[in-house]
């Protein structure tokens, strides 16, 4: 028999089963572990049980009797396994259809998702209007999936941070409340146990981990991830915001306005906008400022000004 | 624990799919079958087959899963325990999420709405219980694309279901101007948290994309757009397609940068450079958008190869040296 029927067995037994069902009964009653050792069939269910959660599927072990030195059973948690109905209406379908396509990147994992959810809806692959929106968030990050899984399930992580300007990564205990895609970056946000405050990840900077950490926890009433984040990259940083003022030449002067509707915006000679902003890195907004090819300047303060001289050192005139 | 992640686990997942798929239609043909779970008749006949075999404890013919291909028609039984699939994997969300929250933010959106909810039901579908805690309707799952003023974004849009042609006032960085230029839309692609529009640009008459949030005004003209029959919004991963005429460009990073460049950036090779430096190669968008990246990185790198990028790099340093000094 091939492994694949063993597994198919397995789960369709484990599925159906009222009750759960112990190693040895599995051994007895489950096509495919007719193994000759009892040390094959161990390595054989093993393998078996691993495939099946590395799929998703929920498998448990519970005691089968608490007061007794009984062998734990097996089961698979119906509620936990079957997708409930969801009802979707043929535009919300197409809708769907069209985000999966959108997903730039390895697309099995939407499709998969789509397939799922649209189960109870008409046979023929809905071709809908030709993709002309795509987004790459870079959704296949290795990390993200077992990050999100604990965040679903409310278990706490435990994971190496590197920090950035740090060399030496740290361990951090973190209760996942949200993961945010912003600036083309992943963000874990969540509550740091040790630090007893809500912090925020750069996921790419995760070293080793993450895996499980002990116990539960509950994501606080009108938890709002936003505001851990910052909207820009100058925002967030490591010393205190401190206002800067922001030239931004006539061929410029309308970009703040349309983009940066809460930023006070002051009239400047010859056409110019001079805007107000709070700087808490100022190395972001050295990067920033080059991203404008010449049209922005800082006005002030002048410590920044010197940064962005200091930051382009070695691009002087030489050879 | 590798072993779902090669054949046997793609078969068996889609095993679990198409069974309550099947379940549900009873009668689907096989062309069907093949079709929405895109894979070739042959192998889904085979998978049926594989089907048959199991079931049970007992594995007589009232345990054994019943397949019955008849006539070209499909019908599965005795498998009720199969009946309705696996609840969404957090891979499989994140992905639907990936390519749904963009979209539902994006101004103009056709059936947003409508997406709006399906991704509501999905976050019930992960079962996530928003009584349980404070954060009911959450997905936990948020992307922000930044993409300017709405209103262009939503003009964009129209002139992409029309296929009319567009005329941009747009501030290009690399010249440091405001231009205007006549362009054929071919789509909108959100990459590195921004919105950009790829089209043809009839300025420099080569493919572009251009960063939504510099377009300072979006015209509707009456020419017709024509998209090329191969246009595929996958090629723009990472947003450095065109625009470049695909030149490549090498340059060696510190210890520092190498910890997210090659994350962030589509990279084409890399290797060790000594001191914890890497040697990184990437397709460029054009001299001047590597030489404003060579700029940004500052002492962080070095090597940069071709010349002509560094030249770039210290030009753009010399305006804003003369600016700040």
């Amino acid at each position: 028999m091939r492994r694949i029927e063993r597994l198919i067995n397995l789960i369709a037994a484990l599925l159906d089963t009222p009750r759960p069902m112990t190693a040895e009964e599995i051994r007895e009653r489950i096509q495919g572990y007719e193994q000759d050792t009892h040390e094959a069939f161990r390595r054989a269910f093993e393998r078996d049980k691993e495939a099946l959660r590395a799929m998703g599927i929920p498998l448990e072990v519970v005691a089968t009797d608490p007061f007794a030195d009984q062998a734990d059973g097996y089961i698979i948690s119906k509620e936990r396994y079957y997708l409930p109905a969801l009802d979707l209406q043929p535009e919300e379908v197409a809708a769907l259809k069209v985000a999966a396509d959108a997903v730039l990147g390895p697309g099995d994992e939407a499709a998969a998702g789509l397939l799922k959810m649209s189960m109870d809806g008409p046979v023929a692959p809905l071709d809908g209007p030709r993709v002309v929106v795509g987004a790459d968030v870079a959704a296949e990050q290795p990390l993200l999936s077992p990050l999100y899984g604990a965040l679903l399930e409310r278990r706490p992580v435990i994971f190496s941070y590197l920090r950035a300007g740090e060399t030496e990564a740290k361990m951090r205990t973190v209760e996942p409340y949200a993961l945010v895609h912003r600036r083309g970056n992943w963000y874990l946000v969540g509550h740091d146990r040790e630090r007893d405050a809500v912090r925020a990840f750069k996921v790419s900077r995760i070293d080793s981990g993450p895996s499980a950490a002990e116990g539960s926890y509950a994501i606080p009433a009108g938890f709002d991830a936003a505001r851990h984040l910052g909207k820009e990259a100058w925002e967030v940083g490591p010393g205190e915001p401190s206002a800067a003022v922001i030239r931004f030449d006539s061929e410029l002067a309308w970009w703040p306005e349309q983009n940066m509707p809460s930023a006070p915006i002051t009239p400047a000679p010859g056409g110019a906008a001079d805007i107000e902003i709070p700087v808490a890195n100022v190395d972001a907004l050295v990067s920033w400022i080059i991203g404008f090819g010449g049209a922005a300047e800082i006005i002030s303060p002048p410590d920044a000004r010197r940064r962005l001289v200091q930051h382009l050192a070695g691009f002087g005139d030489g050879p | 624990m590798s072993d779902t992640g090669g054949r046997l686990g793609r078969r068996l997942k889609r095993i679990l799919l198409l069974l309550p798929y099947a379940i549900q239609h009873p009668g689907v043909s096989v062309d069907e079958l093949a079709r929405k779970f895109g894979v070739a008749k042959k192998d889904l006949v085979d998978d049926l087959n594989l089907v048959f075999m199991c079931g049970l404890p007992g594995y007589g013919p009232g345990d054994l899963i019943d397949v019955d291909m008849d006539d070209d028609r499909v019908y599965v039984r005795m498998a009720d325990y199969f009946a309705a699939p696996l609840r969404l994997t957090p891979a499989e969300a994140l992905a639907l999420y990936a390519g749904g929250r963009p979209l539902v933010e994006l101004p103009g959106m056709e059936g947003a709405d409508a997406l709006r909810r399906a991704l509501e039901k999905l976050g019930r579908a992960l079962g996530i219980d928003s009584a349980r805690d404070g954060s009911p309707g959450s997905s936990g799952i948020e992307i922000a694309v930044e993409g300017g003023a709405g209103e262009h974004l939503a003009s964009l849009q129209q002139a992409l279901a029309h296929n009319k042609q567009l005329k941009l006032e747009y501030f290009s960085a690399s010249s440091g101007k405001l231009t205007e230029r006549s362009v054929e839309p071919w789509g909108l692609v959100a990459a590195l948290g921004r919105w950009y529009l790829v089209a043809l640009d009839h300025l420099s008459a080569e493919e572009r994309m251009f960063r939504t949030d510099r377009i300072k005004s979006v015209t509707m003209l009456d020419e017709p757009a024509e998209t090329p029959a191969d246009f595929d919004p996958q090629r723009y991963r990472g947003a450095w397609v065109g625009g470049g005429g695909g030149s490549e460009v090498s340059l060696e990073i510190s210890p520092e940068v190498a910890l997210w460049f090659e994350e962030y950036y589509p990279v084409l090779a890399a290797e060790q450079a000594g001191d914890g430096w890497r040697r990184v190669t990437l397709s460029s968008g054009g001299e001047r958008w590597a030489g404003t990246l060579v700029l940004r990185l500052g002492a962080g790198v070095r090597a940069v190869e071709p010349r002509a990028v560094l030249d770039e790099a210290r030009r753009l340093a010399a305006i804003l040296r003369s600016r700040h000094a």
